[in-house]
């Protein structure tokens, strides 16, 4: 079966969220915007309702050493995924939540911060959900400088308790 | 009186995966549901990051014992899309035919788990005797049942015999007659429509919205299926159809199933009759230049996604797997509510759970007056009763 056709242009992503970030055309059916904390949620909603965006394919979670990283893959009828990248800052890992925009977006959310402490506020119930209730609090292991502190207990038998 | 929750060890080494589900109930009507679905991290993602691309693809085979070709492939692909790599259409042709007798072993053993859940075990030993035809294909293709290890960077690892192809195409004749048999009684089966027609309902809009994907989606007339919207491997070559459904129910999803098994029957014909001649790999190099890949497939169960970074070295700098099951639960959670507790079982299973299906579920009542637990089978029971009870509608 022949590929569906991409029906969505560089130039109408420009037009639509040119304002809130710099966008490229990555590969045939990517778009990449570049955009800031402050303006993702307004670049979610645009893209929701001015580029038909109806669908979350992922939020992808990076450790690139100096920042942590969070890139909203989003696309819809027109098959272009429409990728919203934002940078945070690692003494301040912050972002508004988009689990009230996108509802899948709440489980996706949960498991970040869980894996690489990014705290998303408004997010109604942000428990842990991968990690095991006794792992420490405060440890990302995800994240690039983490390494296991022979001293903490991680989860399993407690020595102790042998 | 506040509403109590009770803590339940989610750990059930019999038969499935743990997810621990908190389900808050009037009655016999379903109010909420909470779940926990962590575990069983075993740290992929981070285990990843210190093989090399030629051993992190057996560790990736094994994120799922069903859509073990699922991972591979989607993984290969995406670090041959870094490296600008040509694959050889015979590869791509072998990976297809891998992929389509997945599914087909797959949506076999969920027609299989959804027959035995309302009842109907003599479906359930059908499906799965026909599931050994695949299962066999399989091995004597691949070598495994299982984890296929099929794929590498670059290529696949064993090629196809022509003996091997003449004995994969007299299989499909009577495996082609026993699908058409299950597209009958889809329809036809009194049992597999009092249970599933209008159980777990999901409208086109909701599905939307709450992300549902593969099946699931298909079924409320999303018309979404990677293989088509960002075609991978041999589909843009090969002659098929995406299946979708307008019912938006468990029957409805029954329907894409049994669809879409046919059409991977199909698939995997075309593919054996039409095998493209020439080598299976190409030599990659050693190692991948910086770059951000976001790689998709159509698994079994939805879209499956691996979003993969590489920086110059044989490593990756980060993955990050998204399963179509995680996007899946949220569309679960919400189709439960105001259903009858005895739908679970089958609602649950519709989604074809892969991280898991559940161990053992807490009943709640909202006004605190019973608190209790229930394990699986106790639930498939009381689903099973409670319309024996109720008589057909």
């Amino acid at each position: 079966m022949s590929a569906a056709p991409v029906t969505l242009t560089l130039d109408q992503v420009k037009a639509a969220l040119g304002d809130l970030g710099t966008v490229e055309q990555v590969r045939s059916n990517r778009i990449k915007v570049h955009s800031t904390i402050p303006k993702v949620r307004e670049a979610i909603l645009r893209a929701q309702s001015l580029l038909a965006c109806d669908h979350v394919v992922q939020i992808a979670a990076a450790d690139n050493g100096k920042t942590l990283e969070l890139l909203y893959h989003l696309t819809g009828a027109h098959r272009m995924v429409v990728v919203l990248a934002i940078e945070i800052p690692r003494d301040k890992p912050e972002v508004p939540t988009a689990s009230d925009l996108l509802p899948p977006a709440g489980i996706y959310e949960r498991q970040i911060h869980d894996l690489l402490g990014i705290t998303f506020r408004g997010h109604p119930a942000l428990k842990r959900i991968i990690l095991n209730e006794d792992w420490p609090e405060g440890e990302y292991p995800l994240r690039k400088d983490w390494k296991p502190d022979p001293t903490h207990f991680y989860g399993g038998v407690r020595e102790e308790a042998k | 009186m506040a509403e109590v929750i009770v803590p339940v060890g989610p750990q059930h080494p019999a038969l499935k995966e743990p997810v621990n589900f908190k389900v808050v109930a009037d009655g016999e009507t379903i109010v909420r549901l909470e779940l926990d679905v962590s575990y069983n991290h075993r740290g992929i993602e981070k285990a990843a990051e210190s093989r090399d691309f030629v051993r992190v693809v057996p560790l990736l085979e094994r994120v799922c014992g069903i859509c073990s070709h699922s991972h591979t492939t989607v993984f290969t692909k995406g670090i041959e899309e870094a490296m600008k790599l040509t694959i050889p259409p015979r590869a791509q042709y072998i990976r297809t035919i891998v992929a389509e007798l997945e599914r087909m072993h797959s949506h076999l053993l969920w027609l299989g788990v959804a027959a035995h859940e309302v009842g109907f075990n003599t479906l359930f030993m059908w499906t799965w005797r026909d599931r050994e035809a695949v299962q066999d294909m399989l091995e004597e293709m691949t070598g495994n049942r299982v984890n296929y290890g099929t794929n590498e960077v670059g290529g696949v690892r064993r090629d196809l015999t022509p003996e091997q192809i003449q004995a994969a195409l007299k299989r499909l004749p009577k495996l082609e007659e026993r699908l058409a048999k299950y597209a009958e009684m889809v329809n036809a089966e009194e049992t597999m429509l009092l249970r599933f027609k209008g159980v777990g309902h999901l409208t086109k809009e909701q599905a939307l919205q709450l992300g549902a994907v593969g099946p699931t989606a298909r079924a409320s007339g999303v018309d979404y299926d990677i293989r088509r919207d960002d075609p991978y491997i041999a589909y843009a070559d090969i002659p098929w159809k995406v299946i979708t459904d307008t019912h938006g129910d468990v029957y409805g999803r029954t329907l894409v199933r049994v669809g879409e098994l046919q059409q991977s029957l199909e698939m995997i014909r075309y593919c054996l009759q039409n095998l493209p001649a020439g080598p299976i790999r190409t030599a990659p190099p050693r190692a991948a230049p910086r770059a951000e890949i976001l790689t998709r497939y159509e698994a079994p169960r939805g879209e499956l996604v691996h979003f993969i970074r590489t920086n110059n070295t044989d490593k990756v700098e980060r993955l990050d797997i998204r399963t179509p099951t995680l996007a899946n639960w949220t569309s679960v959670a919400v189709s439960l509510v105001n259903q009858n507790l005895a739908d679970i079982p089958v609602i649950v299973a519709a989604i074809d759970p892969c991280l898991s299906c559940t161990s053992r579920i807490t009943v709640v009542n909202p006004k605190g007056r019973h608190v209790g637990e229930m394990t699986w089978d106790e639930l498939s029971e009381h689903g099973r009763e409670f319309y024996r009870r109720r008589g057909r509608r």
